[in-house]
């Protein structure tokens, strides 16, 4: 066929509009936003894209659709990664298959039927391109006003000191103004709560999240944490852009633990200083990456009692006792990490896993080493109690 | 206005001429039980026109369709025979249902539990069988209640009247598409009473030594048929033919080249159509290797004069212009409508613009059509005239 711009336009829309239902099932039944948010992109691709078949093609025979049809879903699978669109492949292509099958169905057979003149129009609807049109923005406009319904509240901290502990049992975002601080921490025990900007003074943990998913601790800075700078139980987190400074005694800088099972945590461009354990992930799962850990008195960054995931490219400065520990039968990716002036533990004369080792892979645990830069350190890489280490070249 | 077609004066008492006209459109269009559409030709043309309205709910009795012969495709089938045409050259959507969809590709495959006529459409290399689109031609002809509507008068006149047209003494119609088809057979000058002369769509066999003129589809055709004979063949051709599956370009088949066309002014559009108009014959192996062989064997060769063949076939296809056509000539002279060249003016709905308002319309589809649509003498094209000419007689019925 050869469609004018407006018939290709008014037929896309009018397409769209059955898959953009299905979406919308989609979207409730997984619950998930990625089926409406697919749904809208591949729409956008296609209208982007129908201003270049315009210009390109004069006439469209049938079989044309197949190779435009693989270029779209190539487009759209970029667009999607750009767009940080979280979707399982296999379902995000079955559903642009469908769609595209949809497509040419209404186009061969459909919109002809419907339309007397749907051929000799270019493709063009008359009203029910209209129909279709307003259809389709409706249905985008709906799924956007329930999205922005479900957008979590937004508090703002004000710049100055606030007097804390801040107990977040609702979902919803704080925002803290340059200069906000609270005195005493903060306590978050609801899912989908995110902590931006804002600065803890003191307090048992500067921050604690407990029994929480989908936690983001963004920009946050804590400073004269009793305990645990981050102190986070039977949640998810994901932690960025954070400043922890701890000082001496049984203190942690950001604790992970007893998150078995709940899915992947993130420690992720942090600054921590001080305390006994930089960073240690605790019977939980998580990505350890892009952090600044120095003058810890135990362990800089550590993970045990079973825990899984990647130490990849922190920089682990002057600790003491051992740089990066994969311990207890944890399971551990420990790639392209700096850690240099690591001494022993003058405290624990005779212990040899405090001996000042870089890495340490202790008691069972299996620790893959690769690319990994060991300077100036006491000791390289020490094995212990059953554990292993393996390395690529290995 | 005051003289009402014949649908509008069963109605009743003649209403006063000054009455409000959208009451007696009313009136006329609540009775079902005469016409007030005349499709005046029987062919193709008027049946493509005669399904569409049907398809766009009128009756038949709503419907008078004046032709010749009953069978609508009683011209194509006898010039198909002539020159042994086993396909057709248009596509899956060259059939006379008013829907695109389905195609006579889709019937095919089904008839045939076949995907092949599908992938072969997709791939525009889906060509209809001759017998295939006469057999869907007889189907729709049962199904659409042609019979019902058909009278067998050939029209001489048709005369512009208040509130529509008359046809010969058979009446006022308040809208009439004329499809007359073309109008009669063109033989190249100076061989019109040569007694060796036969032209393409008569029937005919097959001298040792055949001339061929002419160089468009139906050449090509007797070219192979008459090899196929054992003859031996001469092309008489002054060009060399252009080689493109549609006798016009595809995008002209929709609003985006028809746009094109129809804002194109009176000087550009006369030689578009002339560009149209020149000979042509689809590409592909089927049609090159015959020819190849037969050159190669010293039975086939070009020449730019029939000189001394026994036979001389002339595939020069048919006469043109509405000066070749009875009807449309007196058309045009009795009420001065607007011509360019051979082509009578029409508007891009294929209607002719000083007789068509609101109150009647006259249109015209197939050959005589090519002014509104350059394809106008395909199926496609035919349907194209079809369709202006029912949103006006809807338009017409809901006012």
């Amino acid at each position: 066929m050869a469609y004018t711009l407006s018939g290709r336009v008014q037929s896309r829309l009018a397409a769209a509009l059955l898959p953009l239902l299905v979406a919308c099932v989609l979207a409730v039944t997984l619950p998930a936003w990625w089926p409406l948010e697919l749904a809208g992109l591949m729409l956008g691709v296609g209208l982007a894209l129908d201003l270049v078949y315009d210009r390109a093609l004069d006439y469209q025979p049938g079989w044309l659709a197949l190779p435009l049809g693989l270029v779209e879903l190539g487009a759209v699978m970029l667009a999607a990664r750009e767009a940080e669109i979280h979707a399982p492949v296999g379902a995000a292509v079955a559903f642009y298959a469908g769609s595209w099958l949809v497509a040419q169905l209404l186009a061969h057979a459909g919109f002809p039927l419907l339309r007397l003149t749907y051929a000799d129009d270019g493709g063009e609807l008359g009203r029910l391109g209209l129909v279709a049109a307003a259809g389709t923005v409706a249905v985008f406009g709906a799924a956007g006003g329930y999205a922005w319904s479900q957008l979590p509240p937004v508090v703002h901290l004000s710049a100055g000191i606030h007097q804390g502990p801040i107990v977040i049992d609702k979902r919803q975002h704080l925002v803290g103004e340059r200069g906000a601080i609270v005195r005493g921490g903060i306590v978050v025990r609801a899912s989908h709560v995110v902590v931006r900007n804002v600065a803890t003074l003191g307090g048992e943990y500067g921050i604690e999240v407990d029994r929480a998913r989908h936690v983001v601790l963004d920009g946050v800075k804590v400073v004269g944490a009793r305990v645990d700078g981050i102190h986070v139980r039977q949640s998810t987190v994901s932690i960025r852009n954070c400043t922890v400074a701890v000082p001496g005694g049984q203190t942690q800088g950001i604790d992970i633990s007893f998150s078995a099972g709940m899915g992947m945590s993130m420690v992720e461009n942090c600054t921590v200083v001080g305390g006994q354990q930089g960073i240690v992930v605790d019977s939980a799962e998580a990505d350890i990456m892009g952090n600044r850990v120095s003058t810890t008195r135990y362990q800089a960054i550590a993970m045990t009692e079973m825990s899984m995931g990647m130490i990849e490219q922190n920089e682990v400065a002057g600790a003491v006792g051992s740089g990066i520990a994969c311990v207890d039968q944890s399971m551990c990716m420990i790639s392209d990490n700096h850690v240099s002036g690591t001494r022993a533990d003058p405290s624990s004369p005779g212990i040899e896993r405090q001996g000042g080792y870089g890495i340490v892979s202790d008691y069972k645990a299996e620790a893959e080493l690769e690319d990994n830069e060991l300077v100036g350190n006491a000791g390289r890489i020490g094995v212990f109690a059953g554990a292993e280490v393996t390395r690529p070249d290995d | 206005m005051t003289s009402p077609a014949p649908g509008r004066r069963a109605q009743g008492p003649a209403e006063p001429a000054s009455a409000d006209t959208s009451a007696r459109r009313r009136a006329a269009g609540n009775g079902r039980d005469t016409p007030t559409c005349a499709i005046v030709g029987g062919g193709l043309g008027g049946f493509v026109t005669y399904t569409t309205l049907r398809h766009g709910g009128l009756e038949p009795a709503e419907i008078a369709v004046f032709g010749t012969d009953p069978d609508p495709a009683a011209t194509f089938r006898a010039q198909a025979a002539a020159i042994r045409q086993r396909h057709m050259r248009s596509e899956s959507d060259g059939h006379v249902q008013a829907r695109t969809f389905p195609g006579l590709a889709v019937r095919s495959a089904c008839r045939s539990r076949s995907i092949r006529p599908l992938l072969d459409s997709v791939r525009d290399r889906y060509r209809p069988t001759v017998d295939e689109f006469l057999a869907h031609v007889a189907e729709a002809r049962r199904t659409s209640g042609w019979d019902a509507s058909f009278r067998q008068e050939r029209i001489e006149q048709v005369s512009a009247v208040d509130g529509g047209f008359s046809l010969d003494d058979h009446g006022v119609f308040a809208h009439v598409l004329l499809a007359p088809g073309h109008p009669g057979l063109a033989f190249p000058p100076g061989l019109e009473d040569d007694p060796r002369v036969v032209h393409a769509y008569e029937p005919h066999d097959y001298a040792d030594e055949v001339a061929v003129v002419g160089a468009g589809m139906a050449a090509a055709t007797e070219w192979l048929n008459a090899l196929a004979a054992g003859s031996r063949v001469v092309s008489i051709r002054r060009r060399e033919p252009a080689r493109r599956p549609l006798n016009v370009e595809r995008r002209y088949f929709t609003k985006r080249g028809l746009a094109e066309f129809q804002r194109s002014g009176r000087e550009e559009r006369v030689a578009l159509l002339r560009a149209f108009t020149a000979p042509s014959y689809p590409p592909g192996p089927e049609w090159d290797e015959p020819i190849a062989d037969a050159v190669a064997a010293g039975r086939f060769r070009v020449e730019p004069e029939a000189n001394g063949a026994a036979q001389v076939i002339c595939a020069t296809g048919f006469r043109r212009g509405f000066q070749a056509d009875p009807l449309l000539g007196r058309l045009v002279r009795e009420h001065g409508v607007e011509t360019a060249e051979g082509w009578i003016v029409l508007a891009p709905d294929s209607t002719v613009p000083a007789l068509t308002d609101e109150t009647r319309t006259l249109s015209l589809a197939g050959s005589c059509a090519q002014w509104g649509h350059p394809g106008a003498d395909t199926v496609v094209g035919m349907k194209y005239a079809a369709r202006g000419f029912l949103r006006r007689v809807r338009r017409w019925r809901t006012r």
